[in-house]
């Protein structure tokens, strides 16, 4: 069975989570302004990155 | 492994890992690399960067990030790990400097928030303060092999000096602080002000440099010359102490069974091994423990002198380098109460904080203030060797009294 790629996890659900805000955002529901969306932004790979250097190096052999 | 398979499982581990592709890439192979993970066409992501780019240059500075932080198809290492070290606590670092400014960010929208000119230079000076403290508890590498190191004369105390990485990092931190402070200067417009006083400042420190030097390199070369002799002298007591516990103790055996001939050889064939062993810097078989050392030593001892050692060991440690030098001297212990006095007992302690040892027999004992200056096997390979490496040895005896010899060693 193919291991749990956790980098790939997380981005997917923080990738998720942000297209879902935006999208709310598009349909009037929420009001995703400048201010909020650039924190967004860089929290989202802020997260895939923290991610991807607590899971460790990969593939070195 | 045919080389088809060899070739299907280099493809297999290219797939399976975020690495750039230069040879499918345009620039640097990032985007060609993102796509073969994922498993669409490049062009699809060269096109998401392109547009991105167009967004405040959002795309652009992602891209910059994926080259620094991505290693290349041919093993090499990512930019950025060339540069600063392991690959891993950069993404750490950097994702968690993302997330607090992600945070900040918030916060400022929100207004939580003191003041653009206080706040920034004051996170940069901290980020860059917190690097230069956290380098500053960075040792060397002590040497792997510490009895082969000790065998070339290489040092066995800690260095005062950064390694190379972390030196690297401390400038980093450096240009931060200093960073932090000129950004501070500018955004409250006190830049040309201070551009005065450095001026007055570094005039003075070259100056000071100039005047001060001499004298501080003279200091300098004189503690590295002391410390140098120093750890020459450890180093010539600690292989003294070896020679004495293994090589004469084994010369001396075969002048006793000069008459048998397969005997003496076979001393000679284990001591070279031992000897071997040592320079190597490698353990002898069946010692990992304390106590598993300490009865290996017992056998050893016994073996060698035909004289019965009874050993009790109560709770066990790893061998580690000062658990090493107190079974030597135990060794020690043993091997002059095999001599001297017959029949001996070895009863060991472990718990949390201490190891300790007695060496015990009902020979005649002896007098300590008696023993001659050139004998080396009480004083510097049990007595010695345990103050070297920190612990304490205690002698017992009298004469017609029998010896203990208890040895001590924090943990």
């Amino acid at each position: 069975m193919r291991p749990l790629d956790r980098t790939s996890l997380v981005a997917g659900l923080v990738i998720t989570l942000a297209g879902a805000i935006l999208l709310l955002d598009r349909l009037d529901v929420i009001d995703v302004r400048f201010g909020y969306g650039l924190p967004l932004l860089i929290a989202t790979v802020g997260a895939i990155l923290l991610a991807a250097g607590l899971e460790g190096p990969r593939d070195r052999g | 492994m045919t080389v088809d398979d060899g070739a299907k499982m280099a493809g297999m581990s290219a797939t399976a890992s975020l690495r750039r592709d230069p040879a499918r890439g345009v620039l640097a192979g990032v985007a060609a690399g993102l796509a073969r993970r994922v498993g669409i066409d490049p062009l699809i992501v060269r096109v998401g960067f392109i547009a991105a780019s167009f967004a405040g240059g959002f795309g652009l500075a992602l891209y910059l990030l994926a080259w620094a932080l991505m290693p290349g198809d041919d093993a090499s290492r990512a930019p950025i790990e060339r540069i600063a070290g392991k690959r891993e606590t950069w993404l750490v670092v950097l994702g968690m400097m993302l997330l607090a400014l992600a945070a900040l960010l918030l916060l400022r929208e929100w207004g939580l928030w003191f003041s653009d000119a206080i706040v920034w230079p004051v996170i940069l000076t901290a980020a860059g303060g917190a690097l230069i403290w956290r380098q500053s508890t960075a040792t060397e590498e002590p040497p792997a092999n510490r009895p082969a190191a000790a065998a070339r004369g290489e040092s066995r105390l800690p260095s005062v000096s950064l390694p190379r990485d972390a030196v690297g990092r401390a400038f980093v931190g450096a240009a931060l602080v200093v960073g932090g402070g000129l950004v501070f200067l500018w955004l409250n417009g006190a830049l040309g002000a201070a551009r005065d006083v450095l001026l007055a400042v570094v005039v003075v420190v070259v100056a000071l440099t100039l005047i001060l030097a001499p004298w501080w390199l003279r200091l300098v070369r004189g503690l590295s010359a002391e410390r140098t002799e120093r750890i020459r002298s450890q180093e010539r007591a600690e292989v003294a102490a070896h020679l004495h516990d293994s090589v004469l103790q084994t010369l001396a055996l075969m002048q006793k069974r000069v008459d048998d001939p397969r005997e003496v050889a076979a001393l000679a064939r284990r001591q070279e091994r031992e000897l071997r062993a040592w320079l190597n810097g490698r353990r002898l078989s069946g010692d990992a423990t304390v106590a598993l050392a300490l009865e290996a030593a017992a056998a050893e001892v016994e073996e060698a002198h035909g004289v019965p050692v009874e050993v009790v060991a109560v709770g066990d440690a790893p061998l580690d380098e000062r658990a090493q030098a107190l079974v030597a001297a135990a060794r020690e212990a043993l091997v002059n109460a095999v001599k001297f006095a017959g029949p001996v007992a070895l009863y060991a302690e472990v718990d949390d904080d201490h190891i300790e040892v007695f060496v015990r027999d009902r020979g005649p004992g002896f007098d300590p203030a008696a023993v001659p200056d050139d004998r080396r096997g009480v004083r510097e390979s049990i007595v010695g060797r345990m103050e070297r490496h920190g612990g304490r040895a205690i002698l017992h005896t009298a004469p017609g009294a029998g010896t203990e010899i208890e040895l001590v060693m924090k943990r």
